[in-house]
């Protein structure tokens, strides 16, 4: 059965630097699939490639989604084929109203569904639907609007990238519960952190390290290796020495 | 045209730009109605009192609203012309006495001018304890050049707020400069000055915010919003001093650059007193790539997308 979303050995560079070096993974509809690495191994860079911004688009392999190749199709493209990002720091839109900027996502959404997604991801409807997106709003208060703006797309695979930055612990486990339910409804999801208590709640999960996977197993596997192994895997050659490259 | 015609033909598209639906009929509505140099029509309440004259080209008005009288509905001033070419110079003197509380909103139309001089020559004198906003909206063809002269002298008395907002974004620009000379020489004044500006084609927008904080404790904050596309430029000229003991102002600039258009900013913060503090802000660049990245993984397109963030800046 083909998976979701396959991405085969990509490989990407920026400023002559590799910082994705073929690089595959699969995420599968109806679960939460992690992506857990170190700060600088890659991880937003992977987000980017997979949801196609220009600055990344990979020199070799390729990116499936629903067994049909989208390696060449545009962020508008990918989106309409039902794939989204939550990025780590969401962009800012003065003059958007948190309202309108959740109906961007969902054109049919009604007010309570709009509430609802705000309820969700614990944000008051009543005190946040006419604030801005904009600078006025603080980075955790961002991100969860970002992450009820995801849920009311109703994506084929959410990519949320470190979804926990800038949300207290309490609240995380809440917020989890967001994603459980739309994987409950057979999206996919796939969560990049660098927290292994993030990556323990996934059902499936990849370790990153410069720029590559070096490890996919059950999350308690995943987070056991980062623990135990993974703390100086800061260069490629560092892996090989441990045997822990693919 | 009839009078009649011109003037349901300019409130129709005041309404549709702003103006509340009775803005122009209801018994206790406030509003004056300007074609070129004739007054179409005009209606007053107490409190209130419209002198306005026909002048050459255009009018003089003088509105005074008087010592302690709030009002409840904005006031509406329509000053437009539906033909091609002409000129209009409109002179205003307007006078909030103490304690009163006023909105204005004065509709600028010309949907039709492609060679026109559109002059405002305003005073505004605000008393002690009052609050005037003045909201000026401009409607103009999609081709032309008009040429829009916008100048206004505004001082604000002790523990008074004046609030300007020029909006410019319907239709093209043509040839704007801006001119606004703001004096909060009242003790705990308040200004807040907001200009929005879309430049298209070959649009020149010039904007020239200036406050000057005289009064002890009083505060500004200046906010200027261009975007520019095709190969329109834009030059925004801001100006805050502090010059008075506890003065405050910031100064807040964001221009949009698209296509081949140009833009520049100065922004200048004085504090002339030692004890004044006035910090300022500015942005001038093309719309960051990951705002418009940001819409597009929802499913915008990328016109679609950019859109969304121009309108945002310039509601
Ligand atoms: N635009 C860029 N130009 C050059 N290097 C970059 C750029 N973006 C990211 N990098 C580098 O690529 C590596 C991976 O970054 P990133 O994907 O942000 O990692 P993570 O999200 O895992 O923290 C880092 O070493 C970073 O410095
Ligand atoms: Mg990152």
């Amino acid at each position: 059965m083909t998976a979701l979303l396959e991405v085969e050995g990509i490989s990407v560079a920026r400023e002559g630097k590799k910082i994705l070096n073929r690089l595959s993974l699969k995420a599968e509809e109806g679960q939460i699939t992690g992506v857990l690495g170190r700060n600088g191994a890659g991880k937003s860079s992977l987000a980017y490639a997979v949801m196609g911004l220009a600055n990344y688009r990979p020199q070799e392999g390729r990116i499936r989604f629903r067994g049909r190749e989208i390696t060449d199709l545009s962020i508008t493209d990918r989106a309409r084929e039902g794939l989204t990002l939550a990025w780590q720091h969401p962009a800012r839109y003065e003059g958007v109203s948190v309202r309108d900027y959740l109906r961007l996502s969902s054109k049919k959404a009604e007010e309570k569904d709009l509430a609802e997604a705000l309820s969700l991801v614990l944000l008051d409807p009543r005190s946040y639907m006419d604030r801005m997106v904009d600078k006025t709003l603080s980075g955790g208060e961002r991100k969860r609007i970002e992450l009820a703006s995801v849920y009311l797309m109703k994506p084929r695979l959410a990519i949320l990238d470190e979804p926990d930055s800038g949300v207290d612990l309490l609240a995380l486990g809440e917020i989890m519960q967001v994603f459980r339910l739309l994987a409950r409804e057979g999206r996919g999801v796939l969560i990049i952190t660098h927290r292994e208590d993030v990556a323990s709640q996934c059902d499936r999960s990849y370790l990153m390290c410069s720029g590559s996977v070096v490890l996919e197993g059950t999350a308690e596997a995943v987070k056991r290796y980062f623990l135990s192994q993974c703390e100086p895997c800061q260069e490629p050659a560092a892996l090989e020495r441990e045997g822990c490259s693919e | 045209m009839t009078a009649q015609e011109q003037m349901a033909a300019l409130i129709e598209i005041a309404e549709r730009t702003g103006a509340a639906h009775e803005a122009f009929r209801s018994d206790d509505a406030i509003y004056v109605v300007v074609h070129g140099n004739e007054i179409l029509g005009a209606h007053q309440v107490p409190g209130v009192r419209i002198e306005a004259t026909e002048t050459d080209d255009g009018i003089d008005a003088a509105i005074t609203v008087e010592r302690g009288v709030v009002l409840p509905k904005p006031v509406n001033l329509c000053f437009g012309h539906l033909g091609k070419e002409g000129r209009q110079v409109i002179q205003s003197h307007i006078v909030i006495e103490d304690g009163a509380k006023a909105v204005f909103m004065a509709h600028c139309i010309f949907p039709n001018a492609t060679l026109f001089l559109h002059a405002m020559e305003g005073t505004i004198e605000i008393g002690s304890g009052a609050s005037f906003a003045y909201r000026e909206v401009h409607v103009h063809s999609r081709e032309g050049r008009i040429e829009v002269r916008p100048v206004s002298k505004v001082r604000v008395g002790p523990g008074s707020l004046y609030e300007g907002d020029f909006t410019l974004v319907e239709g093209r620009v043509g040839d704007l400069n801006l001119d606004f000379d703001v004096e909060a020489w009242g003790a705990k004044s308040r200004v807040e000055v907001t200009s929005k500006v879309y430049g298209k084609y070959d649009d020149t927008c010039k904007v020239r915010d200036v406050v000057r904080l005289t009064g002890e404790g009083s505060s500004a904050l200046v906010k200027a919003r261009v975007v520019l596309s095709d190969a329109s430029r834009g030059l925004f000229l801001g100006m805050i001093d502090g010059a008075a003991s506890g003065a405050r102002g910031h100064l807040d600039c964001t221009e949009i650059v698209q296509g081949r258009a140009q833009a520049e900013a100065s922004p200048v913060v004085k504090a002339s007193h030692p004890e004044a503090e006035v910090t300022h802000e500015a942005a001038i660049g093309r719309i960051a790539d990951d705002k418009i990245a940001g819409l597009m993984a929802k499913g915008l397109s990328e016109d679609e997308s950019v859109d969304v963030i121009v309108s945002g800046l310039l509601r």
